[in-house]
């Protein structure tokens, strides 16, 4: 109890010291000059009240922990893992089943801004489901993942600009190029490792954005570039009026009268088709030879090596493949805003995506689904704290990450594991 | 020709005035990741908190009517020192503690979440806006001729000083004290230590105070340099310290000053026969380029690999 | 949309209308779009307290149509992203009127859905020349245009200061870039000779180096274009390295926080502004009104998204209702006379004049108009 309350005071005192400056002394500026001025009763309150609390949680820590312990910590799969491997295959079949089914039903049902918001979502999906493969499946931190999406998205705006492309042909162009970048970014990356990985691929994002930023005579700089076309679907638009020649409008070819929710319902299903795609196909990839063969390098690479497994196709292979479907994500993201510029590809975009692939517990894909939709949907849902919202964003990243370090849903392989001697 | 010399001269200390800041934030990040092998992301925000610190002390000074600078300075660099530990420590606390032992990218994920949660507490605390002060120790030294003068203003001796003397006693603190010792100990085997009865935990407390205190010498020196702070400084200032350990091979402290250095020289001759706009991206290249001949860095421990 | 909702929602409507003219409590929903959050914040701000201003001098006249406006916030951080997240929700939450967004680049694709939901955008901010010349019916504004700005300032250095050797610096973003591209070419056109066009980093800190290599090209003119923060601190730096030449901003720069980062620096700074609306005797009650709040009218775009508002009420006031179609038809005819002078909109919506001012800036805050 002694050394509680010695600590107890410490925190109260840091808690003090790290609140009373910047909440209670507002620096004003007046004129030429800067003064002080005292915060409001209420911040002085709330001051007040975070040391006491703080105080008082630290003094009966033992208490409290020992009420915690009471309370059952969150388990997303009861039951589900002791399923037999076959029957598991099956019942995961079976879900994804339902939810696609659901997924495809749902924009129906509900308003035109959740549609808007849930097209949102399904890009953080594509993007974390791509991140995933570098990081979640082969264990190379990279910090510039955005580099690919910029990649894929100037790609099908310059092409829509200078050569009239449609979104179609652009999107395997825009996974392409992307993909290339990814390869050419490989290449020197290879001889480093952990962290140092992770600042180059940092920088190689932030060189790509400031290219973008400067090529003005290419890309329109900061000014960006505007008015890229809508998909269209087998010559159909879905605008109130026809903006290609040659091209019909769907509500006239459908003999229904205009609104605009179908536009964004199209756009919604069209990116759940991409998702669904880049699910399937991660999802061979990873039962062949090459993805068996990224996690056995994330796990050891030294045993990989002695194994005479060639490092550098590994790695290559995992960051063109992870950039494609940034590229992908990047062109549909280019269709879906019809504006883009280089303040969209900033590093905090990477590191939320990093964040959603983090969360989702590394290398499973239904946690990236969910950490997308969470990483997404809150924010949107923070919208009604207006200035409070990135705070509690930050907060929460921190929360969620001490609340839950394995992520929500964890990859779970049948593996043996050796008794642990750490 | 005397000119072309002059301006390459005033171009080289504007490099090594920006270097020398870099590098001062830089040895959180490499003390930091030294010990526990984690990027702290957070730490260019601590920097941030510091220049607003000693902006609130230096306006409360100048209110209750003290105008002698070096009390001013002496009172704003305590305080800051004190508050910016006092979130380290905090920081420490709360977001990396507890996660001490998980995946290492779960740390780097809450310490992005800290740096958002702290940008916007300073936002909310403060507002968005620059606040400012009016420049407190200004003049310098001119020479050149008449049609361009390179100048060294005290300020940036300053910061030359402040920097060197921080470095030398840290250099000294780590190689010579018990505290010092623990710590290379912690760095070199954690498990190892915490078994010959070294309290890691206090370590490590003891890194994040120390590297958010040369932070807040930073926020000082700078704050009082530029005149200028908003809450968003701390995040680009953090970004371009980080380039520079890792430049110098992060986990090493010389290797952050080096780093710090060779950055700030590369923006600036960048900035002066190239272009301003490119200069991140050259910094970055130089970067990328290093890291290709010497992936550890310039100081850098190549790191053995272990079964 | 299921045709079953679309009937409910119908019915909704009929019922609310039916209510309406009874009681006549029928509120008219104006969406106020622009950064509550992010960098940007303190614009957003200017915005807001001028569109806030209005809804309620406009509400306390008796409203428009006997309805009362009703202003509700949307943050969109500047972030074009979340911009057409908002515009979506505007959408969804069933508002006809917006007025922002503020950033051009947040502008742009929101009034993309705008266009096509026929939702009726009135910018009191966005400056960027791009934004209505797309052909679009539906989107307004109550500002002048980079590239009206532009020529003015051109004009200005060319004709009564004819400098020697001019530098063009500038952020790199979409406002700052155009405007400083247009100065450069009236100046070219004019024959002024500019040794040096540059972009900085917006939110950088240090512009030593920049300082240094104009003093080398002996420039004697500077022309910033972009926001306060940047040319605050080269205010501030080249009077620490004795680098001393006329320097000159557009309106992004004319607010009193570059004051407190440039200190003494600022004397003399050359601004072009639209005309200080809050310094029209004109306005004198209303700016009291905003003093008596504690809210400051000078901000570039107080008054401007004041405007923007009685624009809406006054098309409402005129088509006897809020059918957006119409109102856009109206507002290319008529006349508005608003605390930012007596306005008309062009084919394109944007102002048919608008006019800037060179002003010399003083370090209390204060300017005089340069002659």
């Amino acid at each position: 109890m002694k050394s509680n309350f010695s600590h107890a005071v410490f925190t109260a005192i840091i808690t003090f010291i790290v609140s009373f400056p910047l909440l209670g002394l507002n620096l004003v500026t007046g004129g030429t000059s800067m003064s002080i001025e005292g915060a409001g009763p209420t911040t002085w309150m709330y001051i007040g009240a975070a040391v006491a609390i703080v105080f008082f949680f630290q003094l009966f820590r033992d208490q409290f922990t020992g009420l915690f312990r009471h309370i059952p910590k969150p388990s997303f799969n009861t039951g589900y893992q002791s399923l037999e491997p076959a029957k598991k295959a099956k019942v995961e079949n079976w879900f994804t089943f339902a939810i696609i089914l659901i997924a495809l039903v749902w924009p129906f049902m509900v308003s035109r801004g959740s549609i808007d918001l849930a097209t949102l979502v399904l890009i953080y999906v594509m993007l974390g489901l791509g991140l995933n493969i570098v990081v979640g499946l082969a264990g190379l931190l990279d910090l510039g993942y955005v580099a690919f999406y910029a990649v894929g998205a100037y790609s099908y705006a310059l092409l829509s600009l200078y050569y009239d492309i449609s979104f179609w042909l652009a999107l395997p162009i825009a996974g392409i190029m992307a993909a290339l970048f990814g390869f050419l970014l490989g290449f020197p990356v290879l001889r480093l490792r952990g962290d140092y990985l992770a600042i180059v691929t940092l920088g190689f994002g932030e060189i790509i954005r400031i290219f973008l930023l400067n090529a003005t005579s290419l890309t329109g700089g900061p000014n960006g570039i505007g008015g890229i076309d809508k998909p269209t679907l087998f010559g159909m638009e879905f605008g109130r009026r026809v903006k290609e020649e040659g091209n019909t409008l769907f509500h006239e070819v459908m003999g229904i009268s205009y609104d605009s929710t179908y536009k964004v319902i199209f756009l919604y299903l069209l990116a759940l088709i991409l998702v669904v795609i880049t699910v399937f196909v991660i999802r061979r990839l990873v039962r062949m030879p090459v993805g068996r063969a990224w996690e056995a390098l994330r796990e050891d690479e030294i045993a990989c090596r002695s194994l005479g497994m060639n490092r550098t196709v590994i790695k290559l292979s995992a960051f063109t493949i992870g950039a494609a479907f940034a590229g992908f994500a990047g062109c549909f993201f280019a269709a879906r805003q019809g504006f883009i510029s280089p303040e969209s590809f900033t590093f905090i975009e990477s590191a939320i995506i990093l964040a959603i692939v983090v969360l989702g517990g590394m290398g499973s894909q239904m946690g990236v689904i969910l950490a997308a939709i969470a990483m997404t949907v809150l924010p949107e849902l923070a919208r009604e704290f207006q200035e409070y919202r990135m705070l509690m964003f930050g907060l929460m990243m921190v929360l969620m990450m001490v609340w839950r370090p394995q992520g929500l849903l964890p990859s779970k392989r049948p593996h043996l594991e050796l008794a642990d001697d750490k | 020709m005397l000119e072309a010399f002059l301006y390459f001269i005033q171009q080289i200390l504007n490099g090594l005035t920006i270097g020398s800041t870099y590098a001062l934030i830089a040895i959180g990040y490499t003390m930091v990741y030294g010990i526990i092998g984690m990027i702290n992301f957070a730490h260019g925000e601590v920097y941030m908190i510091g220049t607003y610190v000693s902006f609130v002390v230096i306006a409360g000074l100048t209110m209750l009517g003290i105008e002698y600078v070096p009390i001013i300075i002496l009172a704003a660099l305590t305080i800051a020192i004190i508050v910016s530990s006092s979130f380290g420590w905090a920081i420490e606390r709360t977001a990396y503690r507890p996660l001490r032992g998980a995946n290492r990218l779960i740390p780097l994920i809450s310490a992005i979440g800290m740096s958002i949660f702290l940008q916007n507490f300073v936002v909310n605390a403060q507002g968005a806006r620059d606040v400012a002060i009016p420049p407190m120790i200004s003049g310098g030294w001119t020479f050149g001729t008449e049609n361009f003068q390179a100048s060294l203003s005290y300020m940036q001796l300053i910061i030359f000083i402040a920097t060197f003397i921080c470095m030398s006693a840290l250099t000294l603190f780590i190689s010579k004290s018990r505290m010092g010792r623990a710590c290379r100990a912690v760095a070199e085997d954690i498990k190892m230590a915490n078994l010959l009865g070294i309290n890691t935990n206090r370590v490590i407390s003891a890194t994040f105070v120390i590297g958010a205190s040369l932070a807040a010498v930073a926020g000082l020196l700078l704050g009082l340099y530029y005149g200028v702070a908003n809450p968003h400084i701390g995040f680009i200032a953090g970004l371009k310290a980080f380039t520079a350990a890792v430049l110098g091979g992060i986990g090493s402290i010389p290797g952050a000053m080096l780093g710090g250095i060779i950055l700030g020289l590369t923006e600036s001759l960048t900035a002066a026969y190239i272009s301003s706009e490119w200069k991140d991206a050259v910094s970055f290249s130089l970067l990328v380029l290093i890291l290709l001949f010497k992936p550890t860095g310039l100081l850098g421990k190549q790191e053995v690999e272990k079964v | 949309m299921s045709s079953h909702k679309k009937f409910l929602k119908l019915g909704a409507a009929a019922l609310l209308a039916g209510a309406a003219s009874v009681a006549s409590a029928e509120t008219i929903k104006i969406a106020l779009a622009g950064p509550v959050t992010g960098p940007v914040a303190q614009y957003g701000d200017m915005q807001m307290i001028g569109s806030k201003m209005a809804i309620q001098k406009i509400n306390e006249a008796g409203g428009v149509n006997g309805a009362q406006l009703e202003g509700i916030v949307y943050d969109d951080a500047c972030d074009p992203k979340q911009a057409v997240a908002v515009a979506n929700k505007v959408v969804n939450d069933g508002i006809s009127f917006v007025v922002g967004h503020l950033c051009s680049s947040s502008t742009q694709p929101a009034s993309d859905v705008y266009e096509d939901e026929g939702i009726l955008m009135v910018t009191a901010a966005s400056t960027s020349p791009d934004i209505t010349t797309r052909g679009y019916q539906m989107v307004f504004r109550t500002i002048g245009l980079d590239s009206h700005q532009g020529p003015v300032a051109g004009n200005y250095i060319a004709d009564k200061i004819k400098p020697g050797n001019v530098a063009i610096i500038h952020d790199k973003q979409q406002y700052g870039e155009g405007i400083a591209t247009s100065v450069k070419t009236t100046l070219e056109e004019k024959g002024v000779n500019v040794v040096m066009f540059e972009g900085i980093t917006s939110g950088d800190k240090d512009f030593s180096s920049l300082i240094a290599k104009l003093q080398k090209a002996n420039v004697d003119f500077v022309y910033y274009g972009g926001y306060h923060p940047e040319l605050g601190l080269i205010l501030r730096q080249s009077a620490e390295k004795g680098f001393k030449a006329q320097f000159m901003g557009p309106e992004g720069v004319g607010n009193n926080d570059i004051n407190a980062i440039a200190g003494p620096a600022s004397e003399g700074l050359l601004v072009t502004l639209p005309p200080s609306f809050d310094k029209n005797p004109a306005n004198a009650d209303l700016v009291k009104s905003f003093v008596d709040v504690g809210q400051d009218a000078s901000g570039a775009f107080v008054l401007t998204a004041y405007s923007a508002v009685q624009v809406l009420a006054d098309a409402m006031v005129k088509t006897g209702g809020t059918d957006t179609d119409a109102m856009q038809k109206a507002m290319r005819e008529m006349n508005f006379s608003t605390p930012t002078g007596d306005i008309q909109f062009d084919e394109k919506g944007d102002l048919k004049q608008f006019d800037f001012v060179v002003y010399n800036w003083h370090q209390d805050g204060s300017k005089t108009e340069a002659k």
